[in-house]
């Protein structure tokens, strides 16, 4: 008893040492320039400022408000979000569970297909968009093509030049590259619900639709909300991949609120007006983060 | 088997070739590309496979430019660099909030989890000012540094959850027979851990290689330029030159094809243990 005592204040004492150097690299290269870019959007600082810290002048909410008037990009921005992020998410959860519950069965080649499907999640995401921008050209792209000899167009489509398709075209490319997080989560919590289950569900005259809909979705109904959040966060902050494919264009029509972020900062140089946009998208994020970390909790103290 | 399983084991082995073709198509398609000559890339219809192969795209990436070597071999500096600082620092992360209760554990573990949910750009603009300052723009420090924030909250949490399957018993063991918290750490602890060390490793590699965002801004010199920077500004400057592109795409996702080959179960783990426990 007596050494126990005196085990715990040691012990306590190691454990914030263990985690102290982690914990600080992540609040100097982290959370001092999180904090740094809050400060910086209520400043105004430009090419000409930037490198004059006493020239920089607090402009209270001056960006803010900049970014919300008149023809506003960064509205527009935050629509192309939600569009690209929900129609991402919808297309790769259903597709995503589809192949868990097929790979999810024991046949031949099923656990080699699983595996090499995986690929496009740990591709670059680059060189994944390169090879989309190229399979949606006008000129020489697959895709187009493919279309055309099906009888399912008369003629080529611009698909990342014309402002209706362009987000058509990120929301396909997207969907390749997400499909395989999704499908292996979903088949994750699918492995974890007892054969058992299914014998008996069977044995009480259940068909397979029934199956679907009152147990397996029920049993994994936590993976499917880990995916669908983190999805969410992820697929919300997306930026390698339009930049690489249309860079927001054609006229903003698939501007994300990070590509235009970006924009600001380092293409227009307003740097105190990207971090402002940056700041909303971080808002937009934190919001669901949070959501995010309640499941979470909520998860580990059922167990 | 009986003939009804077997004919249903039939029709989901052809259900789930035919998917795995369309999903692979892609990938089958950047390799045939690099194959093709110009002429074929634009003939329409244009071949499924190449009726002349050529290597003359490849040649010409490895050889003349110098680019996607040069470029392949920044990366590596890079990713290996951050990869080194993520791991280093996540071990004994993981291994503290796993094993020791002590008063900040759970606000450390919420801010770990939130960092990792954060859009780069977000803090873009003042690492930028930051290394500017320092003196670190066009250095391989800048997006090693840059880097390493994408490995450390994810290696920590897939390691906390490796630190936390390893039974209390051993570390008592370990005490009885003379360790302190650091010694035990490192004699019993790590190598038990080791399948999770490798998957914290392998994910911090692949974050790194893939960045593009801090590759294109913090160094401009095009000598030092990580591959995925230099692949994006050969793009912009030979727009549909597809079969050099391709075969640079091809240079470009050769060591995540070989990690995927050799550490293909570590993968798996990562990606399921980093998301759902946390």
């Amino acid at each position: 008893m007596m050494k126990k005592k005196k085990i715990m204040p040691a012990g306590t004492k190691a454990g914030i040492l263990f985690a102290l150097p982690a914990a600080i690299y992540m609040l100097i290269f982290v959370g001092y320039p999180t904090i740094q870019n809050f400060i910086l959007s209520f400043k105004h600082v430009d090419v000409f400022t930037f490198s004059n810290p006493d020239k920089q002048s607090f402009v209270g909410f001056q960006n803010y408000v900049e970014l919300f008037t008149g023809s506003s990009i960064l509205a527009a921005a935050i629509k192309n979000t939600l569009i690209f992020t929900v129609s991402s998410i919808f297309f790769q959860f259903f597709i995503g569970f589809g192949l868990a519950l097929l790979f999810s069965k024991k046949f031949k080649g099923s656990s080699f297909f699983r595996g090499v499907t995986m690929i496009s999640w740990l591709l670059p995401v680059t060189v994944a968009g390169l090879l989309f921008k190229f399979m949606f050209a006008s000129k020489g792209g697959i895709i187009n093509q493919l279309f055309v000899q099906l009888n399912l167009m008369e003629q080529p489509l611009e698909w990342l030049l014309d402002p209706k398709l362009a987000m058509t075209a990120i929301v396909v490319a997207n969907i390749w590259i997400g499909i395989p997080f999704n499908m292996m989560l979903l088949i994750t919590g699918l492995t974890t619900i007892p054969e058992e289950i299914y014998e008996s569900s069977k044995l009480d005259g259940a068909n397979k639709i029934q199956t679907l809909f009152r147990i397996t979705i029920p049993m994994i109904k936590p993976a499917i909300m880990s995916v669908l959040t983190l999805g969410f966060v992820y697929t919300f902050k997306v930026f390698d991949l339009v930049w690489v494919m249309t860079k927001g264009g054609p006229i903003n029509a698939t501007e994300l609120v990070s590509t235009y972020a970006y924009r600001l900062s380092f293409e227009e140089f307003q740097f105190s007006k990207g971090a402002a946009a940056a700041n909303i998208l971080f808002l937009i994020l934190f919001a669901v983060g949070l959501f995010y970390i309640r499941l979470i909790n909520d998860e580990e103290e059922a167990m | 088997m009986t003939k009804k399983e077997k004919r249903s084991n039939l029709i989901l082995f052809i259900v789930g070739l035919i998917v795995f073709i369309i999903f692979i198509f892609p990938l089958y398609w950047m390799i045939v590309t690099a194959l093709k000559s110009q002429v074929e890339i634009f003939q329409i219809p244009t071949p499924l496979f190449p009726e002349n192969l050529t290597w003359e795209p490849f040649k010409q990436q490895l050889s003349a430019s110098g680019d996607t070597l040069r470029g392949f071999k920044n990366s590596l500096i890079i990713s290996v660099g951050a990869t080194g600082i993520s791991t280093v620092l996540a071990i004994p992360a993981a291994y503290g909030l796993a094993r020791f209760k002590f008063r900040f554990r759970k606000g450390l573990i919420l801010f770990f989890l939130m960092t990792q949910m954060l859009p780069s750009t977000l803090i873009l603009t003042s690492l930028y000012i930051m290394f500017s300052e320092l003196g670190l723009l066009n250095t391989y420090l800048a997006p090693i540094l840059a880097d390493a924030t994408l490995g450390i909250p994810f290696s920590i949490i897939i390691l906390r959850t490796y630190f936390i399957s390893i039974p209390k018993e051993l570390d008592e063991a370990a005490k009885i027979d003379g360790c302190n918290s650091v010694t035990s750490f490192f004699k019993v602890m790590l190598p038990i851990a080791k399948p999770g060390v490798i998957v914290a490793a392998v994910f911090s590699f692949v974050y790194a290689w893939g960045d593009l965002i801090y590759g294109i801004t913090f160094i401009t010199n095009p000598d030092m330029r990580p591959i995925t920077s230099s692949i994006y500004n050969y793009v912009q400057q030979y727009q549909t030159l597809w079969n050099s592109t391709m075969a640079f795409g091809i240079v470009a996702i050769l060591p995540v094809i070989l990690i995927f080959i050799f550490m293909q179960k570590y993968i798996v783990s990562g990606l399921t243990n980093g998301a759902v426990k946390a």
